[in-house]
């Protein structure tokens, strides 16, 4: 069980997922997009069982703009998952949890 | 109140709508019904597994039977797809492809389920580097720059219009347009390049998509493709109401025995409930969504909405 999940912006992207310890994985997502709301619930119940050894963020691409722009997102919600510093898979669209769970174990 | 007021509202007018409407219209409340016919996964089926029918029956006929059934009870019927949903004045409002808006007490979602990919080459390599699923998600990624939109019906038609206010040139690729003529003269009237008659062969890029090979031969050259088949569905019409989705796929809605989804007045029935993809599932479900969103709307107009 984790802390829940982390709210970041373009601010302090950096800080919080290019220099976390642990992997993390981020949350594309905007409050006008009716497939990011499942998505979300989705890496609430996935936040529970690894909470404790990856970060969970999430990015309102409305009030972030530049963090989404550099990674080249251009469909939300979009899922990027990132170890050391480096973004090592893209989830994009609303998939079963268990295909996000698949990519989420690629990282632990 | 809006003046287009029902008890119930159905989305969808395959066999689980139209069943829900002959249910519901039978305990004398006011019902609509929307959707087109041919929307249905019925419309071109042949049915020989459905309990009374001694012959194969064509699907279309029992469309067509099982609407005049439930006009026959005082069920209305509007040929025009729900393009929104809100929560409103302790109620829903739904507003059609023509812009018009309706309320009512209780809900029943039965629009089924669609294919939503296009299913031609270039797209899978694409997704998320232009080529998107959702105009409501994904359209401000696309300001200033060309794109296209692909589909037929009401989604694809009402996509494009709200393009417009982000992108530099929408096109608007389709065979043959599906909706109403209302929704048809905004778009003639709009800076929409309607493209009629053709479809799209492949999706073409590098690392992003940079255009599209139409079947005539001709090439767009566009940023972004909206891929939107068929009518607005499950998720961008449950998900705005708060409606939870299964926890495995997160595409189909979870109900109870009653047909209830998780937030009150508001049912589903049909193949948006799941498998199997049955007429004869369908219809149970409708039967029991349509009966139990009259008493709902009932009790609520007892209690004074």
């Amino acid at each position: 069980m984790g802390k829940g999940i982390l709210e970041v912006t373009d601010d302090d992207f950096k800080s919080t997922i290019l220099e976390s310890d642990k992997p993390a994985i981020v949350d594309f997502w905007a409050p006008w997009c009716g497939p990011c709301k499942p998505m979300g619930s989705i890496m609430e119940e996935l936040e529970k069982t690894y909470g404790d050894r990856v970060l969970f963020a999430k990015c309102n691409v409305d009030q972030s703009p530049n963090i989404p722009t550099h990674y080249g997102i251009r469909a939300i919600p979009t899922i990027l998952l990132f170890q050391e510093s480096k973004l090592v898979d893209r989830v994009v669209g609303l998939v079963p949890k268990s295909h996000l769970e698949k990519a989420l174990k690629k990282i632990l | 109140m809006p003046a287009d007021f029902y008890d119930v509202a159905i989305i969808g007018r395959g066999p689980a709508g139209l069943q829900a409407g002959i249910h519901a219209a039978g305990k004398k409340v006011s019902v609509i019904v929307f959707g087109r016919a041919e929307r249905s996964s019925l419309y071109r089926a042949r049915i020989a597994n459905f309990c009374g029918p001694k012959d194969v029956v064509a699907g279309k006929e029992i469309l067509e039977t099982g609407k005049k059934q439930a006009e026959a009870l005082g069920a209305a019927f509007l040929e025009e797809d729900v393009i929104e949903t809100k929560t409103e004045n302790d109620g829903f409002t739904l507003t059609t492809e023509s812009g018009k808006t309706y309320a009512s007490t209780a809900l029943i979602l039965a629009m089924g389920v669609a294919r939503k990919k296009l299913l031609v080459k270039g797209e899978k390599d694409f997704v998320g580097r232009g080529v998107t699923y959702c105009v409501d998600c994904d359209a401000s990624f696309y300001k200033d720059v060309d794109v296209v939109v692909v589909g037929n019906e009401s989604a694809a038609a009402s996509g494009a219009l709200t393009l417009l206010h982000y992108a530099r040139t929408v096109y608007l690729v389709c065979r043959k347009l599906a909706i109403s003529d209302s929704l048809f003269k905004q778009l003639q009237n709009s800076k929409v390049k309607l493209l009629e008659g053709t479809w799209i062969k492949e999706i073409v890029g590098s690392q992003a998509v940079e255009g599209v090979v139409l079947a005539s031969g001709e090439t767009l050259k566009v940023k972004g493709v909206f891929i939107e088949l068929g009518a607005k569905g499950a998720m961008e019409l449950a998900a705005n109401l708060g409606v939870v989705f299964d926890a495995e796929t997160f595409s189909l809605i979870e109900t109870n025995k009653k047909q209830e989804t998780n937030i009150p007045g508001v049912y589903a029935a049909g193949d948006i409930t799941g498998p199997p993809w049955q007429i004869a599932k369908a219809v149970g479900e409708g039967c029991v969504a349509g009966i139990e969103a009259a008493e709902y709307a009932k009790k609520r107009r007892a209690e004074g909405r």
